[in-house]
């Protein structure tokens, strides 16, 4: 493993140095086909759940095959979306926001050697590697976070919980069957990095108890002061303690101010938040992104905590699994998570689910929460 | 045989879902082989190693990564997260795994050339494990060492001519949509715009000064397919002001059954026949449409382009052809004071290279928020706390009706003294002349 | 190092008891003039080598180059 050098010198970092430059421009990535057709688009049609038909004014047609991805992903999957491409798509691809990769091409016949092809790759145990669906009145991918693959304050793992549930609804994954575009997220944690809280069902990370207080090390490992002031509620105070027969400069918590964000741990490796009894998920339903129909909307909190069951999180995908199932059985056509809930009542959600409403549910963090109180007689019974 | 045993991951392997578990493996297995004979600078084994941290997690349900603040390449102040194994001595490849962000191309679409390059760079220099995509939008590259940094910039630079993108209290890597390139609802080039204002604003990009975060996101249209309105300090989404364009042949094709509705969304259950009053008129938002059995009108005056029936009609209702886009700031995840969807601010604004009218609202925003937002305030917050009455004063944008969805529940009106005729100061020795004490 | 750039070294070193600082916490030492040319001054400190980055991942704060305790063992 000798180290090779790229041609930057260490000593003299401004040596040749090429910053601020950007990113690539976009046009030097379109298939001939979508760079002829561009802004002359005329219609397009799901022909089947995940392949796409877009129709130019021109008469041309593109095909999409879009595919679901686990978005942690190798070089060598990688590679692999490479190959597929240079064999029908002329060397191009692209990636969607939801984390699914699309495959294009503008010959019909090419498409069909194209999905035959997809269909046939799989991982070594015999997952897909690249399933084909993701569009219409169906469930796509799942967006979602880094949990305990590469961050410090999750709450949750991201991708085994993502892998668990999106097995569970795989079948919904290829279909339309259901009322209106299902979309599922997932953020490890309260910070919400992936957009958790406007998603028909997001699943939340959640800490239950304040941060540990390491008391001898708290001084030798951050500076206090950055660890008071990274704290959005106010509840991290310095003090002086006692410990183990020592006086200590260290850190006092406020446990009824917590919001178990982690921010001070992200400052203060001396006051680790994860706890192995405490954490596991939210589930939260009815946001929305879309200004189709009614105007986009906030997830809700309907099931406050359920444990992370690792590896396959069978609480947690056995309820979101029921939730979708209900929507489905009971939505008109069109009809979003969110607009079917608010149409019967929040109420009636409970009922025809059979969620256990509990007072976690009621909104008490600030100015917000009575807003959602009822200020009305009108209820169902 | 694996490194490290991980009954629990394999648990993982089965099912339908792509299993990123049996991907990690694989890579594990193929930097073991190493057929391509790669210099690896990183430890070969770190997938071996991440599989093996993920597992104790699995089993104690607590991370094992620590946050490290001082990684970066040298002059920017975003772009690389530090991150720390706290078990180094047992998975040593991962000990120091440090994430890269690379400045995606807008609305990520690749040369297989260009990803390839991508993917040999990663697997010489870092772990050959990847996010496409981060939640913000850049080629996330997940683990590699501090001494590597420098050099996979230099290279990303100098070699395929692209940049880092956004990390910390900077502006965070733009996205958009597709927009025009492949969608026919797409009311102005959203990829152009993206990438035009990203280069602009490299130094934002790069060299942190603001209060917190800051995100532009490019919808398209109002079905909002990168979640602009839900996640950007500023969102530009696309729209327009005149007719929605009907072709009143195609309309009596989805009524006689000829053309799926919804583009055939809805394909996977029997709806039944479409009918396009239930369907279409009735669920209209502003119930501006009418269908007399063989014509469609629509009353374009009333209507607020939510875009339900050009999505149930793609082939015969067409967005109008005056276009452009409305600015709605402020949007932001829960975290402090509750969620903030973008509120309205410029209801209309065309969208013309080269982006100077756009940009003069983003400028006038930035002066006001760096200068009187607080630290780690978004956007949205510092509005609500100095209010939106102050957001138009420093935008120079006149208040409007549309700007609400009610007006206010209460008189408590902050008057400006030039507002009232004489001001606030007014003679008490005056009113005594007209009042006993 | 110029009259400008000094302030800000000369405020660091101060009695703060913090290494860190937000780029807020600058704006106060040039009460004539507006963030953008305080900017200015902190990144011409940074290309220096006499100031660093520091980085929660979501926030940002400047600090002397090499002050403060030292990051986890890199």
């Amino acid at each position: 493993m000798a180290f090779v050098s790229s041609g930057y010198n260490p000593d003299k970092p401004m040596e040749n140095r090429i910053t601020d430059i950007g990113p690539r421009k976009y046009d030097q990535f379109y298939p001939p086909f979508i760079a002829k057709n561009k802004g002359k688009w005329l219609y397009h049609e799901i022909l089947e759940p995940g392949v796409l038909m877009h129709v130019a004014e021109s008469g041309d047609k593109v095909y999409t095959v879009r595919c679901g991805t686990a978005r942690l992903m190798s070089v060598s999957l990688i590679r692999e979306m490479c190959d597929i491409a240079d064999k029908y798509c002329q060397g191009f691809l692209r990636f969607t926001t939801r984390s699914n990769v699309e495959f294009m091409t503008d010959n019909a016949d090419t498409l069909k050697a194209l999905k035959a092809d997809l269909a046939g790759r799989k991982f070594s145990a015999g997952s897909n590697k690249f399933p084909v669906g993701g569009t219409g009145a169906g469930i796509t991918n799942i967006i979602h976070t880094q949990g305990w693959v590469h961050c410090h304050t999750p709450a949750t793992d991201a991708s085994g919980p993502v892998k668990a549930v999106m097995d569970e609804v795989f079948a919904d994954f290829q279909a339309h069957r259901m009322p209106a575009p299902l979309r599922i997220s997932l953020a490890c944690c309260i910070n919400m990095c992936g957009a958790v809280h406007c998603s028909d069902i997001g699943l939340v990370g959640i800490h239950r108890k304040p941060p540990m207080i390491d008391h001898e090390w708290a001084d030798r490992l951050c500076e206090i002061p950055l660890a008071v002031s990274a704290c959005p509620t106010a509840a991290v105070r310095p003090t002086k303690v006692d410990y183990k027969g020592e006086k200590h400069n260290s850190i006092a918590i406020k446990n009824e101010r917590c919001m178990y964000c982690g921010n001070c741990y992200t400052m203060c490796p001396a006051l680790p938040i994860s706890d192995g009894e405490g954490d596991g998920v939210a589930i939260m339903v009815g946001g929305k992104v879309s200004n189709r129909i009614s105007m986009p909307k906030f997830s809700k909190v309907v099931v406050a905590y359920i444990p992370n069951e690792t590896p396959r999180w069978p609480t947690l995908t056995k309820t979101v699994k029921h939730i979708v199932e209900v929507y489905a059985a009971n939505a008109n056509k069109y009809e979003r998570l969110g607009e079917w809930a608010e149409r019967i009542g929040w109420e009636r959600f409970f009922s025809l689910t059979g969620l256990t409403f509990t007072h976690h549910l009621i909104d008490d963090f600030r100015e917000p929460a009575y807003y959602t109180w009822r200020q009305s007689t009108q209820f169902k019974f | 045989m694996a490194k490290h045993a991980t009954p629990k991951l394999d648990q993982l392997e089965s099912g339908p879902w792509p299993s990123f578990v049996s991907d990690i493996k694989w890579e594990a297995e193929n930097r073991a082989k190493n057929a391509d004979k790669v210099n690896y600078q990183i430890p070969v084994d770190c997938p071996a190693d991440l599989l093996g941290v993920l597992e104790l997690s699995y089993n104690d349900g607590e991370t094992h990564w620590k946050h490290g603040g001082i990684v970066g390449v040298f002059g920017y102040g975003g772009g690389v997260i530090g991150r720390y194994c706290d078990q180094p001595q047992a998975f040593p490849g991962v000990a120091h795994f440090h994430t890269v962000r690379v400045n995606q191309p807008a609305a990520k679409y690749y040369s297989s050339e260009f990803l390839r390059q991508i993917c040999d760079l990663w697997d010489m220099r870092g772990s050959g494990l990847t996010n496409m995509h981060g939640s913000t939008g850049d080629i996330v590259l997940l683990g590699t060492q501090t001494a590597q940094l420098e050099e996979i910039f230099f290279e990303l630079t100098h070699k395929y001519n692209t940049d880092l993108g956004g990390s910390g209290s900077n502006l965070r890597t733009p996205e958009s949509c597709l927009g025009t390139s492949r969608c026919e609802y797409a009311c102005y080039d959203t990829q152009d715009v993206c990438y035009q204002l990203t280069l602009d604003y490299q130094d934002e990009l790069h060299r942190p000064a603001f209060p917190y975060k800051f995100k532009f996101k490019f919808d398209g249209c109002p079905n909002g397919c990168v979640a602009a309105i839900a996640r950007s300090d500023f969102s530009v989404i696309g729209t327009w002001k005149d007719d929605i364009k009907i072709d009143q042949a195609a309309v009596k094709g989805y009524v006689g059954g000829e053309f799926a509705p919804n583009a055939g969304a809805h394909s996977g259950r029997d709806w039944g026949k479409f009918d396009i009053q239930a369907e279409v008129v009735d669920l209209c938002p502003t119930k501006c449409m009418k269908w007399d059995g063989s014509k469609l009108s629509i009353n374009n005056r009333e209507c607020t382009r939510c875009m339900h029936c050009i999505n149930t009609m793609p082939r015969a209702l067409h967005i109008g052809d005056e276009r452009g886009a409305s600015i709605l700031v402020g949007a932001k995840a829960p975290v402090l004071d509750g969620a903030q969807m973008g509120s309205l601010l410029v209801p209309f604004i065309e969208v013309n290279q080269p982006y100077d009218e756009i940009k003069e609202v983003i400028e006038k925003i930035w002066d006001w928020w760096m200068e009187d937002g607080k630290n780690r305030e978004r956007l949205g917050e510092t509005i609500r706390r100095l209010s939106f009455q102050r957001l138009l004063e420093v935008t120079e944008i006149a208040p409007q009706a549309v700007h609400v969805k009610e007006p206010r529940h209460n008189p408590y009106i902050f008057w400006k003294e030039e507002e009232v005729p004489g001001g606030f100061d007014r003679d008490i020795e005056a009113y005594r002349t007209r009042h006993q004490r | 190092m110029n009259e400008e750039q000094q302030i800000v070294v000369d405020f660091l070193t101060g009695k703060t008891g913090k290494s860190k600082f937000y780029f807020n916490d600058f704006l106060p030492l040039f009460p004539g003039k507006g963030p953008r040319d305080v900017k200015k001054i902190l990144t011409s400190l940074v290309n220096a080598e006499k100031l660093e980055f520091w980085s929660s991942g979501s926030t940002t704060m400047y600090g002397l180059k090499g002050a403060g305790k030292p990051d986890t063992d890199a």
